[in-house]
């Protein structure tokens, strides 16, 4: 018994589907598995300081290699959120007179959020970090220096910027802006 | 059907399907690491009006990641990179380059050097990057810096950034709280001159 042939018009067809598939997956998943690599190198580096439930990386240079295109004239605190596990609220309370931010990441690595030193003059913030699906109204400012943040996905980091210079006061003063910083349930 | 037609068959389907998933993904990885990234132009410089953005599409958002992931967005920062220099050769860390111009309209801005695997150059120095601050500025008002291998002037030099090696190189100009006019039109931007010292090694 002669094999049936093959339909090479119909395998041709699926071929293509797979080809725009996997392009597109592939388009898709790099934000995201680039989110969670940072996240699990960060979280298992037990050579970083941590306080307050916040990471506090040594001062930037070249020996930094966890993420791509670090700006040597930031000093940075991180932290990371699963808001499975309920809303994180972020605290600062700061007199840096340079600029600094306070950034939130989804696992998608869109910036979602950011409050800085002109928009919280008073160096006070007051942040609820909320998981998606929650009330959007909420997410807006409530006052001065208290707000509710949906975070558009489950997962996410906080990315803190303090812009320094080789000045040790200046240093110093940055160390103490970052480490006022707490992430907490 | 014969005994062995069949196993041979699914063989060569595998091997098609398998093909399509490589040529699938190898496209993607091609089109973000080969194909240079959208946006407006400003001299030598291009900026990318989405990055950090939640408005960035799939293959912005991508491409951010790889070259630049946790930007912030355009409010907040303006990430002005590029490759090459104003003759449009690709810039390379064994040459020695020139950045003049006026200072960008920003409250802070800074000029720094990645190698080509986006990370920063080694030196003992810890110099990586240029600013307002360590810059001075000539009786026009305008600055210049020097980005190229070290040398005997380099030493104690805080408006030159050492390289290392002579592989490729990207520099990143970064405005922080640029004027509204830079954020309205980034490409209205005039952006520092790029401009190679003498021969390459």
């Amino acid at each position: 018994m002669n094999p049936k042939p093959l339909n090479w018009t119909r395998h041709l067809l699926r071929v293509s589907v797979v080809v725009v598939l996997m392009h597109g997956l592939t388009i898709w998943a790099v934000p995201r598995l680039i989110m969670d690599r940072i996240i699990d190198l960060v979280t298992a580096d037990s050579s970083l300081e941590r306080a307050n439930g916040v990471t506090l990386p040594p001062p930037t240079d070249h020996t930094q290699r966890r993420i791509v295109t670090p700006s040597p004239d930031l000093l940075y605190a991180t932290c990371f959120f699963d808001l499975a596990d309920g809303p994180i609220r972020v605290t600062l309370s700061t007199d840096y007179p340079r600029y600094w931010s306070i950034a939130l990441y989804a696992s998608t690595s869109d910036n979602f959020s950011v409050v800085n030193d002109r928009n919280a003059p008073s160096g006070r913030v007051d942040l609820t970090v909320v998981a998606p699906g929650h009330n959007a109204a909420t997410s807006t400012l409530q006052n001065d220096e208290t707000r509710v943040v949906v975070s558009p996905t489950r997962r996410g980091m906080l990315l803190m910027r303090l812009l320094v210079n080789d000045d040790p006061a200046v240093r110093s003063a940055a160390e103490v802006a970052r480490r006022s910083l707490r992430c907490s349930r | 059907m014969s005994r062995h037609a069949r196993p041979q068959r699914i063989l060569l389907l595998t091997g098609v399907y398998l093909l399509a998933v490589i040529i699938g993904v190898g496209s993607a990885w091609l089109w973000l690491t080969r194909v240079d990234i959208s946006g407006v132009d400003a001299g030598a410089w291009r900026v990318n009006l989405l990055a950090g953005s939640q408005d960035a599409d799939a293959y912005t958002r991508a491409r951010i990641a790889l070259g630049a992931v946790l930007a912030l967005g355009r409010s907040e920062t303006l990430y002005y990179t590029t490759d090459h220099d104003d003759l449009g050769d690709s810039l390379r860390a064994g040459c020695r380059y020139r950045i003049e111009g006026l200072p960008p309209p920003a409250r802070w801005w800074s000029v720094t050097a990645y190698a080509a695997d986006h990370f920063l150059f080694p030196n003992d120095q810890k110099r990586y990057s240029v600013n307002g601050e360590t810059v001075t500025l000539d009786e026009a008002g305008r600055f210049s810096a020097t980005i190229g291998p070290p040398a005997d002037e380099s030493r104690g030099d805080p408006a030159w950034i050492p390289t290392a090696g002579r592989g490729g190189m990207r520099l990143t100009l970064r405005l922080y709280g640029a004027s509204e006019s830079v954020q309205r039109a980034p490409g209205s931007l005039a952006a520092p001159s790029i401009r190679r010292v003498g021969e390459c090694p």
